[in-house]
């Protein structure tokens, strides 16, 4: 568990790697324990990610990515502790939220996700990337190139239907794409080492001093407030991490996006260091390992990354995941609900105890706290998948993000570009491929199918809610760009 | 003094050889320390997929046989040529390990990368999957003829899961074409793991996956399968019908699937591999290997030297030649000296 929320915390450090190095680790133990261990880890690293978000702006984790954009404001005005608190505790909701479901409705969510096609996948993560027009905080234009750069980078690599490389100009090294957590920790953590070194250089850096660490856990009326919101995330939380090809990272960016839209008045401006831009994805992520578990245990899918090592792992222990793992070892489905439950305590009790030594990294001097991030995001990179180019793209779009920050160009929407891009594209092309490239029966299908045709509606929402008659101007711009990037 | 000097040089000489000597007398005897050190073990596809399941099952009874530990880690990218990449850039000394999956037979056709298993030399190819043709059980679908004959009917409209160029599905896909001359609606994943839940939300029509995969689902009654790809039943589904039993025009094919295996770098001492090979080959015969390969859905291969080779040039034949005949591949087979396998 305290290994989890390590592992969360260092960038680069999967949880999908630790929960697999367990497999060996565990090999030799008793099933329920070696569940018990990887469960652990599973909950403290989703969590433990939003820690270096916070701190240091590098997301430990790709489900932490949403986390960082207002948690890092907020640590920068010095309230880390704060921060910290409201992750751990939001985490902790969202954890037991998502168990919940898990135990009164899972086989019913489970067939209710089965039933996500294609096209289904295409709306939600077009949903994601719709987010940009509201992160690209002073200029669209801007946020909006900044996110087709993003898309771009993510579709470099082999085309996953014909298998023809892309924008790879004939080097083989380039076939197998560039890693997406290679380019979040460069443009977030390496850029923002360069960018504050040069303000050091200049004599103009802000040193934030933060005599004491303050309030960390946060008040009942505190949590109260935000609980409509904690509940609304939850339920995006479990319903994006239940469906088999999404995982927490959608759904944190998913409920920052409703927690941008449905706030009328935030603590402060969204990206600023609001309070429910940590709120909502931390409830998320967490409230999608429930999520993650249920087609897992219900129908032997694995919900995300780390199930699918999971599931393996469950093999690897003699045991069959699958439809009937519930029905022929109901013991194995409430020991993994109670370990499961048992770990989101911990979390809370670790993840609260621990603040005060993190907090204080704020304080360090940033001569030499951003050096040592510069090497954290190297050693960190290398971590991946032991691959040295992974580094040198990494230092890459540190450089790319220093001169996008100088010009004033959001790196967020980047960020999303390339992790929501190429799921689009896949699925987008499924959804067409499925129906023979014909773009009305496309259409034709989503007003036919009434999960599409919430989505579509919920989607068209996001551009009709924008303010002011630039509106429809914004719409035609994304929907050209959009089609851009469908050819 | 020409004379005097030239016992002395001898004498050093002789020196020289007995130390020559010496030192290749106690070669055999550090050889015989192999292993001194931990090794390294490089999976080149990533955590929970079959290849490492496999790996990291069959290891632990490996490293007690070698006495030293194996440090197992996922080294993905690239369709597995970045790690298999990575092991060919170490010593030739038997202290980095590849575990491997069948993809690397097809990197020169694909025109994915220059490595290839001539490069290494097998230690053992621990099992090889069975592909298995499924339908959701409320599919009208319930025989293999019956598949071709709708896809004879309205060519090109069933809609089948695909995993990509090279991938099981395409392969199959290609053999259905080569012998039946039958198109499908090809729907591309990433994978077996998004494939099959599409399967089960009915987005795709069939899909032809290994046994592993979709037992458990046809054990619960999900998914049906209509054949095997193998020339015999497996005793997983006893009662599902081999393809090369029901149609022999299929055999010259079979058997085919996906195999999974532990390589060092060619030009590792005979000594070494060859202490590799014994470490293996119990730990695959094991009998609770057997019990998890059949969990798996595998059969188990167990096969070392010059057996294993014959095994991957056959398999790299029939599968780059079906490839090539329905226009996947980049290169030729021929351009690096596939030949065409034997009808």
């Amino acid at each position: 568990m305290v290994a989890g929320i390590v592992v969360g915390a260092v960038p680069g450090l999967s949880v999908t790697m630790a929960t697999a190095l367990l497999v060996s680790l565990t090999y030799a133990w008793d099933t329920e324990p070696a569940l018990a261990m990887m469960l652990g880890i599973y909950a403290g690293g989703v969590y433990g990610g939003s820690r270096s978000a916070v701190l240091i702006n590098i997301p430990g984790t790709p489900s932490a990515v949403a986390t960082g954009f207002d948690g890092y404001a907020i640590a920068q005005r010095g309230e880390a502790g704060m921060a910290i608190g409201v992750s751990t505790v939001q985490s902790f909701i969202g954890g037991v939220l998502g168990l919940v479901a898990l135990v009164i409705a899972g086989p019913r969510i489970s067939e209710f996700a089965l039933k996500f096609a294609p096209r289904d996948y295409f709306l939600l993560v077009a949903m994601g990337l719709s987010l940009v027009s509201r992160l690209g905080a002073r200029s669209m234009p801007r946020a909006l190139v900044a996110a087709a750069g993003g898309v771009l980078v993510g579709l470099i690599g082999m085309d996953p239907v014909t298998g023809e490389g892309r924008f790879t100009f004939g080097v083989p090294l380039l076939i197998g794409g560039v890693h997406f957590i290679a380019v979040l920790i460069g443009l977030f953590g390496l850029s923002e080492v360069f960018y504050q070194l040069g303000k050091i250089g200049r004599g103009r850096v802000a040193q934030i001093q933060v005599p004491e660490v303050g309030r960390i856990l946060p008040s009942w009326a505190f949590v109260l407030r935000f609980l409509p919101l904690s509940l609304r995330t939850s339920v995006i939380g479990v319903m994006v991490g239940a469906l088999p090809g999404t995982g927490g990272e959608i759904a944190a960016l998913l409920a920052y996006d409703h927690a941008k839209r449905t706030v009328r008045k935030p603590t402060r401006p969204f990206g600023q260091g609001a309070v429910e831009g940590i709120v909502a994805p931390e409830t998320a992520n967490n409230a999608a390992i429930g999520g993650a578990l249920i087609p897992m245990l219900t129908l032997g899918i694995p919900g995300d990354a780390v199930t699918a090592v999971l599931i393996g792992a469950l093999f690897i222990h003699g045991l069959r995941p699958g439809p009937l793992l519930m029905v022929e070892m109901p013991n194995l489905f409430w020991f993994i609900v109670g370990s499961y439950a048992l770990a989101n305590v911990f979390l809370l009790i670790f993840g609260l105890m621990a603040v005060r030594p993190f907090v204080k990294l704020v304080n360090v001097n940033k001569k030499i706290l951003m050096p040592m991030i510069g090497l954290i995001s190297v050693v960190g990179t290398y971590a991946i998948q032991n691959n040295v180019y992974d580094v040198f793209w990494m230092i890459g779009f540190g450089v790319l993000g220093y001169f996008m920050k100088l010009g004033d160009y959001p790196v967020g929407p980047m960020v999303l570009g390339v992790i929501l891009g190429p799921l689009a594209d896949i699925n987008f092309r499924r959804a067409v491929i499925s129906v023979h490239g014909s773009l009305p029966a496309f259409v034709a299908e989503i007003v036919r199918n009434p999960i599409s045709l919430v989505l579509a509606l919920l989607l068209l929402s996001a551009f009709v809610r924008l303010p002011g008659g630039e509106t429809m101007n914004r719409l035609r711009r994304m929907l050209r760009l959009g089609k851009r990037e469908e050819t | 003094m020409h004379g005097a000097r030239g016992p002395r040089w001898s004498g050093l000489s002789l020196a020289l050889i007995v130390t020559v000597v010496l030192i290749a007398g106690l070669a055999p005897v550090s050889a015989q320390v192999y292993p001194a050190r931990s090794l390294t073990g490089i999976i080149q596809w990533g955590a929970g997929g079959t290849t490492d399941r496999v790996s990291r099952r069959v290891t632990p009874a490996a490293e007690r046989a070698l006495g030293q530990r194996i440090v197992l880690s996922n080294m993905t990218g690239a369709t597995g040529a970045v790690g298999m990449q990575y092991v060919y850039d170490q010593p030739a000394d038997g202290y980095t390990l590849l575990y491997a999956a069948e993809n690397p037979t097809l990197y020169g056709v694909l025109g994915i990368s220059p490595r290839n298993f001539d490069e290494f030399e097998p230690v053992n190819l621990i099992a090889r999957s069975i592909p298995v043709v499924v339908v959701r059980s409320d599919s009208r679908i319930r025989y293999l003829t019956e598949l071709i004959h709708a896809a004879r009917q309205q060519p090109g409209q069933i809609k089948a899961g695909s995993t990509g160029i090279g991938g099981v599905p395409f392969v199959v896909g290609a053999m259905m074409s080569a012998v039946s001359g039958v198109r499908f609606n090809a729907i591309p994943f990433d994978g077996d793991g998004p494939a099959i839940p599409a399967l089960l939300g009915g987005h795709i029509d069939f899909h032809v996956s290994v046994l592993a995969a979709v037992a458990e689902h046809i054990r619960a009654g999900r998914l049906r399968a209509i054949a095997i790809v193998d020339n015999a039943p497996s005793d997983v589904v006893p009662t599902v019908p081999a393809l090369g039993q029901m149609m022999p025009e299929y055999r010259p094919y079979l058997p085919w699937g996906p195999f999974f295996g532990v390589w060092v770098k060619r030009g590792t001492p005979a000594p070494v591999v060859r202490r590799l090979v014994d470490a293996f080959r119990p730990a695959v015969a094991a009998p609770d290997f057997a019990e998890f390969a059949e969990l798996l859905g595998a059969t188990p291969m167990n096969l070392s030297g010059d057996e294993a080779v014959r095994w991957v040039k056959q398999w790299q034949s029939v599968t780059a030649w079906l490839l090539h005949d329905a226009k996947a591949t980049q290169k030729s087979p021929e351009e690096f000296g596939i030949p065409r396998p034997r009808r």
